[in-house]
């Protein structure tokens, strides 16, 4: 191999325009051509007229001619020539028409005559092969063979369909990682005490965000594009579900005095049954991306139209947003029920489908909307908290009353539902124009 | 590198640049000699280890060493760009390279009005596409087509080096639904308005990976613009930054093709629809075309590629057939012994691949066996992939059922008249001594390019038996046999005629040696090339001012020349056979100066 790629100059040149194999039912071979040739004699003339016959010699004996050339001028047609007793071959009066017959399938496929021209001279067809059809060169053989092709009435051959993609075992296993690593947090929480506690909340912190990291990384969940840097965002909004609400009560009445102590009781009370809910909620969100990219692929092959898929898109998209949350609805009741925690719905399904949406535009190459939108709900908490704060300074009472009076109304959930409830919303409308589009959609690895 | 001022944050594709390493070399200046600043564009190719085509290139560039190159490369796979440069000689004086395997599309979206720019200039594009390839199109209605074409390419190329995200907008919704436009409107290709909604996306998405040469940022003064000719080594992308720099900065251009590109396109995916493959084709064709009218000369490397491109609407007055040079030094010994190792054998090298059908040549060597029983037949090579190796097991089975394994006489050890060998082998160190080895020398193949093993044949002084096909006619000339292709029994009697005729072989192989050496040599390719850079630059007028020693301007440094763009003449008729496209008669329309909105519609 060494030595004929290192000896050889023009190697790379040749595979420039290298033929391809021929693919086609057609004849392959002499032999398989002469039978076919014949069959096709046999159907289209059964009786030859004395005219017809006349020109099939001629054709035939043309045929039968080697080609010879050489120097000393002596030709290589003696071959032929000193076989007269040979059977002459049957062919018909139309020898295009058995080469069409032949190349059936490269004439229907062709879109112009250059491709069948390609096309024969991949099967090894040349110049001096088309002068024995009557023609000066290959290309105005393909242009007959072009024109003589019908191509009224038969339907051309559809479209294949894409190919979904798979759900595979990696993405899977990735995706139950961050749940199954929060509940043995939150169980060596409540079994730990004192220092122990606190370096297992440290730990199971980190162990969580890789783990989510390494989920969003693969899998239906993972951005195509250069992602802009959200974690920040998605970090605060979770510890506001984890921390948020009772530092609000407390700031509200004064405090907070002391440091949360990892339970549920105390002054600054954890609510780990949300967060515990969404981190087991990763496996149905990939889940559901995964259905939305299947049955988006199955709709694009399905429709003719721009406007079609985007009519089909939406019921598709809400369905799998309701799906998603039907699924998160379930676990905080089991992890509420589990952890004996009052299941903060509203806020938790608003973070849940703030979270889902701005991942799904994310995956799907739309950064810009999402991250606006989260920026814009975590600093719609952190404002909250800090106007509670700043209205102990003297003579800012009056900034505590828009949050105080919300309060007051709804409790502490109102902030948080109403910050991420507002960016679901917003990014969902977004969606229904993005995502809905068939480029959202394309299928990344074409053939080059 | 990036080498744009600062306000431009523009480039999408990573370019590269550097300076080879050792001396940099002053130019020498002869007295009549004149210094070519050469932008040599590739494609997948030279610098890279494992580029197609690197030898010729470098070769070209070793062997011009008074003149300067610059070479622009864009990288196929990324395992390419991982794999390495070639070492460089010093009238390399740079080397910018781009990845044509990644474009990053950083989603940032156009402004109101760059976005009505891209969807003015990429739905002209669509409308040209759908409305039908070269071998459509009526004689008339081509050339305003071509120059619709034209102008929607050079349209969308300004607003990449004015805007540039061209990446993601080619990607973008905007330009499927103006491809889905352009499909359902009157007079769009029965093909392209069966279009469905798959076939767009690939449509779109493979437009974009073909039009990433307009991202780069080669197309500045101190990039391309700096080169007094471009010369693109293959159609393609290479030819389409060849065409940016002559449209952005007035370069002429050198189009050099070994294979058609074209042709590599129509086989490249026979699976798709018909959709894709129409549009695509159209397009493709077109780009052909437009290279072809813009470039000052075109190269092709044998008959066969300059035939594709007459069809294509080349010029015939612009084509200068240059075949590749081959290193004639290597058999220079065997060419030149009389002495003849084995006067009874058959000698057949090459890559073992279904194509080259050595099932016909043993089957031929059946009947050679008959007439001549002494007959002996190597069959040297290596099986390419699998398929390949595949194809050499079932030869090799075929060769043993064929011929049993014979002796001398009873008490010798047998061995096969027909044996499977590889260069490296004790006996078969290099290329040379498995030509040696045999009187004639065989080719058998049913598809072929340009035979570069026949070549070698000849250079070795061999006489040759081949079979009709692509180039072996230009190539062999009369030096040697010439049989139809799948004729075994003409290819044995051929055979048998040179076996017993030892006179006859002597004088074809020294012919053969001859024409080869006249030919096919890298002193020609190069000797061609280097006339051909002179002539080109010696029609095109220098547009930069020359300087002195002190830094000033120098008047009346360069004689002023007469650059009159389209022809002078009209073209005559009858060149383009049968519907291929005819340029405007009248002077080239560009597209800078008229603003597109509804110029063409």
């Amino acid at each position: 191999m060494n030595g004929l790629d290192g000896g050889r100059p023009m190697n790379g040149l040749g595979g420039l325009d290298r033929p391809g194999a021929p693919t086609s039912a057609g004849a392959w071979d002499e032999r398989s051509g002469e039978w076919l040739d014949d069959h096709d004699d046999a159907a289209g003339a059964p009786a030859g007229l004395a005219g017809e016959r006349a020109s099939e010699d001629r054709v035939s004996a043309d045929r039968g001619a080697v080609v010879g050339t050489s120097v000393d001028g002596t030709s290589v047609d003696r071959a032929s020539a000193a076989r007269p007793d040979r059977p002459a071959r049957r062919t018909g009066a139309d020898p295009v028409k058995a080469l069409m017959h032949r190349h059936r399938e490269l004439c229907e496929r062709a879109v112009d005559p250059l491709d069948i021209a390609a096309g024969l001279e991949a099967h090894g067809i040349t110049d001096r092969t088309a002068a024995r059809f009557l023609h000066r060169d290959v290309f105005s053989l393909a242009e007959e063979m072009y024109a003589r092709t019908p191509r009224d009435g038969e339907e051309p051959p559809g479209t294949q369909p894409l190919t979904p993609p798979r759900a595979r075992p990696d993405w899977i296993l990735l995706t139950l990682l961050p749940g199954a690593l929060c509940a043995a947090t939150v169980t060596g929480l409540h079994l730990t005490h004192g220092q122990s506690r606190l370096i297992t909340a440290a730990v199971g912190t980190l162990v969580v965000t890789l783990a989510l990291r390494a989920a969003v990384a693969r899998g239906p969940l993972a951005g195509r594009h250069i992602t802009r840097p959200t974690a920040t965002r998605i970090g605060w909004l979770i510890a506001y579900a984890l921390l948020g609400d009772g530092l609000l009560r407390a700031a509200a009445t004064g405090g907070p005095d002391a440091l949360p102590t990892g339970t549920a009781q105390g002054p600054w009370p954890l609510t780990v049954a949300p967060v515990l809910a969404l981190a087991l909620s990763c496996a149905p969100a990939a889940w559901c991306a995964h259905l939305l990219a299947v049955r988006a692929r199955h709709r694009l092959s399905a429709s003719r139209a721009l406007k079609d898929f985007a009519t089909s898109a939406k019921p598709l998209l809400l369905a799998t947003l309701a799906l998603y949350l039907g699924a998160l609805t379930a676990l905080l009741t089991l992890t509420g029920t589990t952890l004996h925690e009052p299941a903060a719905y509203p806020q938790t399904l608003t973070l849940g489908a703030l979270l889902l949406l701005a991942r799904l535009l994310t995956a799907h190459g739309f950064t810009q909307a999402p991250a606006l939108v989260l920026t814009a709900a975590a600093s719609a908490e952190a404002t909250a908290l800090a106007t509670l704060f700043a209205a102990r300074l003297p003579g800012c009472a009056r900034l505590a009353t828009p949050v105080q009076s919300l309060l007051d109304i709804w409790g502490p959930a109102a902030i948080p539902t109403i910050a991420c409830g507002t960016g679901a919303l917003t990014l969902l409308l977004h969606a229904m124009r993005t995502l809905t589009r068939a480029s959202a959609h394309a299928p990344q690895d074409h053939p080059c | 590198m990036d080498n744009r001022p600062s306000r431009h944050r523009l480039v999408r594709i990573r370019s590269s640049r550097c300076e080879p390493p050792g001396e940099r070399r002053l130019p020498l200046w002869e007295i009549g000699g004149v210094l070519v600043r050469i932008g040599l564009i590739t494609e997948g190719g030279y610098p890279y280890v494992s580029g197609d085509a690197r030898l010729w290139c470098d070769r070209l560039v070793r062997g011009l060493e008074q003149h300067e190159f610059d070479i622009y490369a864009l990288s196929r796979t990324e395992r390419q760009e991982d794999e390495g440069w070639v070492p460089l000689p010093a009238q390399v004086s740079r080397v910018r390279t781009a990845p044509m395997w990644a474009a990053e599309d950083d989603g940032a979206g156009y402004g109101r009005r760059a976005r009505r720019r891209f969807a003015e200039h990429y739905g002209e594009l669509a409308a040209v596409l759908c409305a039908g390839g070269l071998a459509e199109a009526p004689e008339d209605g081509s050339a305003l087509e071509a120059d619709r074409f034209g102008n929607a390419l050079y349209g969308l190329a300004e607003l990449a080096r004015d805007e540039g995200g061209l990446v993601g907008a080619l990607r973008s919704e905007a330009a499927v639904r103006a491809l889905e436009r352009a499909c359902r409107s009157r007079g769009a290709l029965r093909a392209a308005r069966e279009a469905r909604v798959p076939d767009l996306l690939t449509v779109a998405a493979q437009l974009e990976h073909a039009l990433r040469p307009l991202s780069l940022d080669w197309y500045e003064d101190d990039g391309l613009g700096a080169a007094d000719l471009c010369h693109a080594t293959s159609g393609g992308p290479a030819a389409l930054s060849g065409l940016l720099a002559h449209h952005f900065c007035d370069v002429p251009l050198l189009l050099t093709e070994y294979g058609v590109r074209l042709r590599t396109h129509y086989l490249a995916a026979p699976d798709a629809s018909p959709a894709v493959r129409a549009l695509l084709a159209t397009f493709h064709g077109r780009l052909t075309a437009e290279a072809y009218s813009r470039a000052a000369l075109i190269t092709p490397g044998n008959g066969h590629a300059r035939r594709w491109q007459e069809r294509c609407g080349a010029d015939r007055a612009k084509l200068r057939t240059v075949y590749p040079g081959m290193d004639a030094s290597r058999f220079a010994d065997v060419g030149e012994s009389t002495d003849c190792a084995d006067p009874d054998s058959l000698v057949w090298v090459g890559r073992v691949e279904p194509t080259k059908d050595l099932v016909s040549l043993l089957h031929a060597f059946a009947e050679v066996r008959k007439e001549e029983t002494k007959a002996r037949l190597r069959i040297v090579g290596t099986p390419a992939g699998s398929e390949g190796a595949a194809y050499l097991g079932h030869c090799k089975a075929l060769a043993a059922q064929l011929f049993p394994d014979e002796a001398e006489g009873p008490h010798t050890v047998g061995d096969n008249p027909v044996s499977f060998e590889e260069i490296g082998d004790p006996e078969l160190l290099s290329l040379a001594d498995a030509y040696a080895s045999g009187a004639v020398t065989v080719l058998s193949s049913v598809v072929e390019g340009f035979p570069i093993g026949l070549v070698e044949a000849m250079l070795c002084g061999r006489a040759t038996v081949s079979t009709d096909v692509g180039a072996v006619v230009e190539v062999i000339g009369g030096t040697g046999l010439v049989v139809p292709p799948r004729n075994p029994r003409a290819l044995a009697e051929a055979c048998v005629a040179l076996l017993r005729d030892p006179e006859r072989r002597e004088r074809l192989g020294a012919a053969a040696r001859a024409r080869a050496l006249e030919l096919f040599t890298v002193e020609q390719n190069v000797a061609a090339f280097h006339g051909i850079y002179l002539e080109i630059v010696s029609r095109t007028p220098v547009r930069r001012v020359v300087l002195d020693d002190s830094g000033d301007p120098l008047p009346f440094a360069v004689p002023a020349e007469a650059h009159v763009p389209g022809r002078w003449t009209e073209r005559p008729h009858g060149l383009v056979a049968r519907g291929g496209p005819a340029r405007p008669q009248g002077a080239p329309v560009r597209a800078t100066t008229i603003p597109a909105t509804g110029g063409a519609r």
